[in-house]
């Protein structure tokens, strides 16, 4: 993934920890500034990764009809003492707006700072930072180096599996499948025969990735060196600096 | 000659197969040797390599590798002096990016990370893929899969290096290429190549012809010999070199000594009766 | 059906910011009922181009035009069906064409998706297995325990049990035995003479000299040569920036006339070959 922005820079580790940390902030958010402060630091960080914002609104089409619904309960479910408007036991009102947006700007918050995440960090980067965020657990025996490499082949498998579900769709597609056409429930059907093929190929695929793996060495992850690096600098310190900051402003703007 | 891999009445048989895949195979390969092995598909010469390397299991027979014979506690050993380049290049990436998957090889020998980036620039230069470090091997072409699958085990510097039709998809430039380094290396760092191939021109830069069929071999010899064979070949599958098939199409008419004749020796030969006449 | 491409441009991955460009404003033709070749370097783009024909791949930009079917960036994916009958498609990498539990289910799996009944597919297995060199027996293996080459055959019956107009081939013949190559190549050329089309990709420039009417050469995604393939091969322009490498005949009549003979036209078959070295030799 070429890209030369600062947050491309960030150590894999930082981001990672900072992301979570920033996901669980954003539930700290309560009030029309500290909303804002939040919206207008992820939209600073995008900026900062040089990505088009395309590609951050594309991050949202996938959960949107969940969006959508959640957005749609707090309008019309908010209970109310002054409701503008009343039918049965739906309401809608002032304080429902309100909460649907905050809602509805959580949802971009998290959907945002995730997405950056993961346009700025390899799969590989990240199964290094849980194993080195890990490694302390070693003292108390737990088999970090293990769960790390198993994690790093499951990160690998599902890119693999995903390309092998492009290929059986393909060639099933050149053979005459349509799997664009129809209905929801027609189109999910047409995916079912992938299913068996896609179970059958992953099986001769773990066998063969197995025995590539073998006959290259690979024995059991004891005594391997590492091509990737992480390098904590500065930048990171800084990082972790600024975060603190934007923590104790969002707590000054929450009781404000 | 110093024997490099010695095998001694091997056979294997796939579970719930009707035929031996390999069947009472004996073979001594010597160090610093090119020994190509042909033959019709399914003959074999997929499920030999996998045996030598100990990824599958004889069911009886030995193999030994530099003077070893191979049991479990020594197979590692063995796996260290050989490199295998699998025959579809497609399942055999580990890494996310080319440089990672070249990277895993020399991970495991547990090499430093300085020489480590050294060795995989190197190797990704030598097959002329560095643009691509960064790419997910998944998205490459064909012939740049296989490439890279090259530097994987270029990277290594393994003794032994099998190449299972590891150029097949390459362009004729690209082959040349490889082909040539392979030969260059095997002469600077005393390696050991064999090379599975169904194209008989590659079979004239190695120094022995080991041809398979139904999991026996039915010939081994030099180039020259195998050649010889004329129209036979076609038994085995193979196809005879071009300078013989020219040859039966000029024989009606035109004077040419009986036998096998290199490109370069039938050269000589027309540019002799054209200047005669 | 004639394939026409005009300016058509891929590039992959225009979702994600790491886009490259795959074919670079490609204007094509490709004749009903020839025998055409595509030859090109190593990620040059043939498997790209070749893609589009089928619509597996949508264009950036640019237009193909199959008989009356019209593809763009915004066709969608409706309906693709009578198209993918007509054009039939060997990809690549065989293994990546299989897909089903047994060799026949495999090359059945065509046939019934475009209308044939199982009686009728299963007929049609029995008949393409004998096709491309394999016995009936090899029907009840699983497609995943055969040798690359036998996969590949299977993947060749796949195609061609469903009988279409227009076949692509993407280098069929990587991993076959020579015997099984020229017997494949031969039958391709049948189904040509017989009134199909066949577009051909690959790295074998005797294949090309021997059974193509056509051909085009891709370099870094652009069409730089086409015609026929006689021509292209005696295209100096081509031969002295290596664009492209000569068939094995062209090549030994290239080192021929270095000493006595004289070509005017570089052969490229061993039969052409042949007929001129007597003729010069004996003056008939
Ligand atoms: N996984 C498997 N399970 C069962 N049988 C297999 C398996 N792999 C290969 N075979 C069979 O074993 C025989 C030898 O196969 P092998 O792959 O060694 O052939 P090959 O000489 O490499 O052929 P090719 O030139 O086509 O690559 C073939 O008849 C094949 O069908
Ligand atoms: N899925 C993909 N994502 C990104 N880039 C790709 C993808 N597939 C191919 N490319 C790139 O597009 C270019 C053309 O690839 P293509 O597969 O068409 O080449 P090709 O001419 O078929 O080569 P070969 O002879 O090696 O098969 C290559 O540089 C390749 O790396
Ligand atoms: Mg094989
Ligand atoms: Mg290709």
């Amino acid at each position: 993934m070429p890209g030369d922005s600062i947050i491309y820079r960030l150590d894999p580790r930082g981001k990672f920890l900072l992301t979570f940390y920033f996901v669980g902030i954003v539930f700290l958010a309560n009030n029309v500034a500290s909303y804002a402060f939040l919206l207008a630091f992820v939209l600073f960080a995008v900026y900062l990764s040089k990505i088009n914002f395309g590609f951050f609104i594309k991050g949202l089409q996938p959960i949107f009809w969940l969006i959508l619904f959640t957005v749609a309960l707090q309008l019309f479910f908010t209970p109310s003492n002054h409701p503008i408007w009343h039918w049965g036991f739906l309401t809608f009102s002032k304080e429902g707006m309100v909460i649907a947006a905050y809602i509805f700007i959580r949802f971009v918050l998290i959907i945002f700072i995730s997405t950056l995440l993961t346009l700025t960090t390899t799969p590989i980067e990240i199964s290094d930072s849980i194993e080195s965020i890990l490694k302390p657990l070693k003292k108390i025996n737990f088999p970090v180096t293990q769960v790390a490499l198993m994690l790093s082949i499951a990160l690998r498998f599902v890119p693999l599996l995903v390309d092998e579900t492009t290929k059986i769709m393909d060639a099933q597609r050149a053979r005459g499948v349509d799997f664009g056409e129809g209905g929801l429930i027609k189109r999910i059907k047409s995916f079912v025969p992938i299913l068996i093929p896609l179970f059958v190929s992953s099986f001769s695929i773990a066998y063969d990735l197995a025995i590539a793996m073998e006959s290259r060495g690979y024995k059991d992850g004891e005594g391997r060196s590492k091509y990737r690096v992480l390098n904590w600098s500065k930048r990171d310190n800084f990082m972790i600096l600024f975060m603190t900051v934007l923590t104790i402003i969002l707590l000054f703007l929450r009781s404000y | 000659m110093e024997k490099i891999i010695s095998i001694a009445n091997l056979n294997y048989t796939y579970p719930d197969a009707k035929q031996a895949a390999i069947n009472d195979l004996s073979l001594d390969i010597y160090k610093n040797e090119w020994i190509s092995i042909v033959g019709k598909n399914g003959s074999g010469k997929s499920t030999l390599t996998k045996l030598i390397d100990g990824l599958i299991e004889a069911d009886s027979g030995t193999i030994s590798v530099a003077g070893q014979i191979i049991n479990e506690d020594n197979i590692w050993e063995a796996r260290k002096k050989i490199g295998i380049i699998f025959q579809n290049p497609d399942h055999q990436f580990v890494g996310a990016t080319v440089e990672d998957d070249v990277a895993f090889g020399l991970e495991n020998q547990g090499m430093p990370r300085e020489q480590m980036v050294k060795e995989i620039d190197r190797a990704l230069e030598l097959v002329k893929m560095s643009d691509f470090k960064k790419r997910d091997p998944q998205s490459l072409s064909g012939g740049q899969k296989q490439r890279v699958a090259i530097a994987g085990v270029l990277a290594t510097k393994p003794q032994i290096i099998i190449m299972d039709e590891s150029t097949s998809m390459l362009d004729p430039d690209g082959r040349k290429t490889v082909l040539n380094l392979v030969q260059q290396l095997r002469k600077e760092q005393d390696l050991t190549i064999i090379s599975i191939t169904h194209d008989i021109e590659e079979t004239e830069l190695s120094q022995r012809i080991v041809v398979l069929n139904t999991g026996k071999i039915v010939k081994d010899g030099k180039p020259v010999e195998i050649y010889d064979l004329g129209t036979d070949l076609r038994k085995y599958g193979l196809e005879e070199p071009f300078s013989s098939k020219l040859m039966s199409t000029l024989r009606d008419t035109v004077k040419l000594p009986e036998g096998y004749l290199s490109e370069e020796e039938l050269e000589q030969q027309l540019w002799k009766l054209h200047s005669n006449m | 059906m004639e394939i026409t491409f005009e300016h058509v441009t891929h590039s992959y991955d225009v979702n994600s910011p790491t886009a490259n460009l795959g074919l670079d404003d490609v204007t094509l033709k490709i004749k009903n009922g020839l025998f055409t070749a595509i030859i090109g370097q190593t990620g040059s783009g043939k498997s790209t181009l070749v893609r589009h024909i089928n619509a597996l791949l949508k264009p950036t930009s640019g237009t193909i035009t199959i008989g009356d079917r019209v593809i763009t960036s915004d066709t969608n994916n409706k309906n693709l069906k009578p198209l993918r009958k007509q054009i039939g498609m060997v990809f690549q990498f065989p293994e990546s064409q299989l897909f089903e539990e047994t060799v026949e289910k495999d090359i059945m799996f065509g046939p019934m998706n475009f209308g044939a009944t199982e009686t009728e597919a299963r007929e049609a297995a029995r008949t393409v297995i004998k096709l491309v060199g394999l016995d009936e027996s090899y029907l009840t293996q699983s497609p995943f325990d055969l040798s690359g080459g036998q996969m590949r055959r299977v993947a060749i019956a796949g195609v061609l049990a469903s009988d279409p107009e227009t076949i692509i081939l993407d280098e069929p013949t990587a991993g076959l035995d020579p015997v099984g190559r020229k017997e494949i190549m031969s039958l391709f050329k049948d189904l040509q003479v017989k009134g199909k089309t066949i577009i051909l990709i690959t790295h074998n420039m005797d294949d090309v000299a021997n059974y193509a009417d056509a051909m085009a050469v891709i370099h870094r995604g652009k069409l730089i040569a086409q015609g026929f393939p006689k021509e292209v091969f005696n295209n100096q322009e081509l031969l002295k920036n290596d664009l492209i490498t000569l068939p094995k005949s062209a090549e030994f009549a290239k080192g021929l006339m270095q000493q006595g003979f004289h070509f005017d036209k570089l052969p490229i078959t061993i039969d052409e070959l042949g007929t001129e070295i007597k003729h010069q030799l004996n003056g008939d």
